[in-house]
């Protein structure tokens, strides 16, 4: 039975969408991004095995991939921000609000 | 479904073991006690890739996650060496449950049709041998999605590129 890790996937797709809307430290949304990747990678290795088919696997691979490189990039523009701003809060980054 | 779960310790322990981390994860105020539960986390989904028939997955999953994208975490956590009044605000308890209600509505909306769903409680058939070994997944990645795999290099270059040119303070 597969449904299990379906669940558990939603699970941490729910808890990484919680903290990405609910928290305002720019480290912890990035964090909580890749709980939700987690979550979705687990639920395309249920699937590869549901059907005994490895492509799932790949695709997991190239999510990996892109969260590795969306992780080294969000955190540069971190660097920069705090380097500029002095703070890493989501909610005093308004200069753009008109 | 108990039944199943029943006979599925490593799972049940698995599971509650991330369950608990993710949430740890997003509540600590403390990004440092937040890298380390996403850590326990981390470790805890290894063990569920075994568990799916995944070994080159799962040691995939530990070197990269734990290996370079939670050192990285860390890094620049010692980096930014972020004092208290610096980690900023949050928000109110009321946002907060809203937001609870609002994902834990999500987690129903997921996760209904999926329980519903007959042919996700089928039995699984079995595996061809080496199944999610490193050359059954090598010979998916380089013959059936070879140019998948090319841009995804290409993706990491400009990662890389943009990492530098964002976080160095002068060109």
């Amino acid at each position: 039975m597969i449904v299990k890790y379906l669940v558990l996937s939603a699970a941490m797709f729910a808890i990484g969408a919680y903290g990405v809307l609910a928290r305002r430290n720019l480290l912890i949304i990035l964090m909580s991004v890749e709980l939700m990747l987690n979550g979705v990678n687990v639920a395309l290795l249920a699937f590869a095995r549901l059907h005994a088919q490895s492509n799932g696997h790949v695709f997991v691979l190239m999510v990996m991939g892109v969260a590795a490189a969306e992780v080294s990039v969000g955190l540069a523009i971190m660097i920069a921000v705090f380097r500029n701003r002095k703070t890493i809060d989501a909610g005093d980054l308004r200069s753009m609000q008109g | 479904m108990l039944n199943d779960l029943k006979a599925d310790p490593v799972f049940v322990a698995a599971a509650l073991v991330s369950v608990v981390a993710g949430i740890l994860t997003v509540s600590r105020k403390n990004p440092v006690y937040s890298a380390i539960w996403m850590l326990v986390c981390f470790l805890a989904f290894a063990v569920l890739y075994l568990k799916l028939n995944a070994p080159f997955l799962a040691a995939m999953h530990v070197l990269v996650y734990t290996g370079a994208i939670l050192v990285l975490f860390l890094f620049v956590i010692m980096l930014l060496n972020l004092k208290p009044e610096e980690l900023g605000l949050e928000y109110g308890p009321r946002t907060r449950v809203a937001v609870a209600a609002v994902c834990a509505a999500l987690f129903a909306l997921l996760s209904y049709p999926m329980v519903k769903d007959p042919s996700l409680r089928r039995e699984l058939p079995p595996t061809p041998p080496d199944f999610g070994g490193v050359s059954d997944v090598g010979s998916r990645l380089f013959v059936d999605y070879a140019l998948p795999f090319e841009l995804i290099s290409v993706l990491i270059m400009v990662a890389i590129f943009g990492g530098v040119v964002l976080a160095k303070r002068k060109l």
